[in-house]
């Protein structure tokens, strides 16, 4: 285990010293959100609805940006051939890459939930609390998904343009959850009324994740 | 043998398709609710199944390819991938064609064709990468590991789907509710429409994955030419 806290420190102290993952998935989050607010109009998108929805869309593309960065920043000057030669199993290399990028994520996230909460004038209440770990769900499932698929995407041509095909389809089932649950939750019902979506998001972090596990090993490695 | 295997194979589902269209335009019956539109269902039904079929090949071929490797499960799972994007498109096409006159709509988010849908941008993604990182020496796993992933999304997909669904109310009510099979002859030609789709399919592959293998040996052979040359050349 010493190797994951290893890789983790390293990704997590680069981003403290120069901080510009979060920077700019805290930014891409805003942004998004601000170009939902201009593009439908308040007086049609309003409540708890439009703000999951918003929400969630700014967690799929600040997601998918944080997963090529994570990932990206390896590819340069062979930073990944040397994380390679670690003494470490590649299976361990993929839960502290799937833990950086989820922290990036959270802390993003955090920051789209303040911003959806003022643009779309929710109430600061109980509701957000309730609203956590759905968000935390979604986030590992897209960590999940996103750093083994952009560990193939960054080796194709035009890669950044191959990650978001791959990924979205297969972030559906956990979208809908996501945002039926956050709906539930936003709109002031009991954390149990969303059972059921919370039940998929659950199933969908332990598939994903067992199977970034298990199949990292193939994407990355001898070329 | 795999030449009389082809003709074999190309000659069945040739008369199997013939006799299936006949069953279908001529033989059968007219559905008595909606009338001619309704025989579009023998094409539609098979259509779904070779695409489902297709998609499940290529998740073989996939686990068969990082447990065993072998160029053989990759060109498999890529003739495979092909063949269930055309027929899945088929199946959407079909699915609209018959939905304008019946429910009045092109298109509508009912359980089933979001599954179809989403199966349909999931593989369509799987063929990007193909076609993207072809030059790149891992395609081969790379396309293994999104095909196992696809795979398993499936079972979420449909719960997720199903779920969705059922919460959000229905603008139209469209459950397929009796396609009215009562006449036999309706499952007669169903039966044999899925025949003649499944011999397709089956000649479909082999062709494809018969081509695909021809490509790999033709670089063996090309590599093997140009060793031999540079050797008499240092000789």
């Amino acid at each position: 285990m010493s190797g994951f806290a290893a890789v983790l420190r390293k990704d997590l102290m680069l981003e403290m010293r120069s901080g510009r993952s979060t920077m700019a998935l805290v930014s891409l989050a805003l942004l998004v959100l601000v170009v939902l607010v201009f593009a439908i109009d308040s007086s049609v998108a309003r409540g708890p609805e439009a703000a999951a929805g918003a929400l969630w869309i700014a967690l799929v593309f600040a997601g998918m940006l944080g997963a090529s960065r994570a990932v990206l920043a390896e590819m340069e000057n062979g930073c990944l051939r040397g994380l390679l030669l670690c003494p470490i199993d590649r299976a361990t290399l993929y839960a502290a890459k799937l833990a950086a990028s989820f922290s990036f994520m959270i802390v993003a996230l955090a920051a789209a939930v303040l911003f959806t909460v003022l643009f779309f004038n929710l109430e600061f209440s109980g509701a957000l609390a309730s609203l956590a770990p759905v968000l935390i769900l979604g986030a590992l499932g897209f960590s999940a998904l996103a750093t083994l698929l952009a560990a193939i995407s960054a080796r194709a041509r035009g890669g950044e343009l191959l990650l978001p095909l791959l990924i979205v389809p297969l972030f559906v089932p956990a979208l809908i959850a996501g945002v039926r649950a956050s709906t539930v939750v936003l709109s002031g019902a009991p954390f149990s009324a969303a059972r059921g979506w919370i039940g998929i998001l659950v199933a969908f972090d332990v598939l994903f994740v067992t199977a970034g596990y298990l199949l990292f090993e193939h994407v990355v490695g001898e070329e | 043998m795999s030449k009389r295997l082809h003709n074999l194979l190309g000659g069945a589902t040739l008369v199997s398709m013939l006799v299936a269209l006949y069953m279908v335009f001529v033989w059968v019956p007219t559905e008595a609710d909606q009338g001619i539109v309704q025989r579009i269902f023998y094409f539609h039904v098979p259509c779904a199944w070779v695409a489902f079929a297709s998609f499940g090949l290529v998740a073989i071929a996939g686990i068969f390819y990082l447990w065993l490797g072998g160029q053989i499960w990759d060109d498999l799972g890529c003739a495979a991938v092909e063949i269930g994007m055309l027929f899945c498109t088929l199946v959407l096409i079909t699915g609209s064609l018959w939905a304008k006159p019946i429910w009045g709509t092109w298109w509508t988010w009912d359980s089933r064709l979001t599954t179809t849908f989403v199966l349909w941008l999931m593989y369509g993604g799987y063929l990007m990468l193909r076609a993207m990182a072809d030059d790149t020496p891992q395609v081969a796993k790379f396309a293994a590991v999104v095909g196992i992933v696809a795979a398993l999304d499936v079972p979420v997909v449909i719960v997720s789907v199903r779920l969705w669904r059922t919460i959000h109310p229905a603008v139209l009510v469209t459950r397929q509710g009796g396609h009215g099979l009562e006449d036999p002859r309706m499952v007669v030609t169903l039966l044999v429409s899925l025949a003649a789709f499944t011999l397709l399919f089956a000649w479909l592959l082999m062709l494809r994955f018969s081509e695909l293998r021809m490509r790999a040996r033709l670089g063996t052979v090309a590599r093997e030419i140009a060793l031999a040359r540079f050797r008499a050349g240092a000789a």
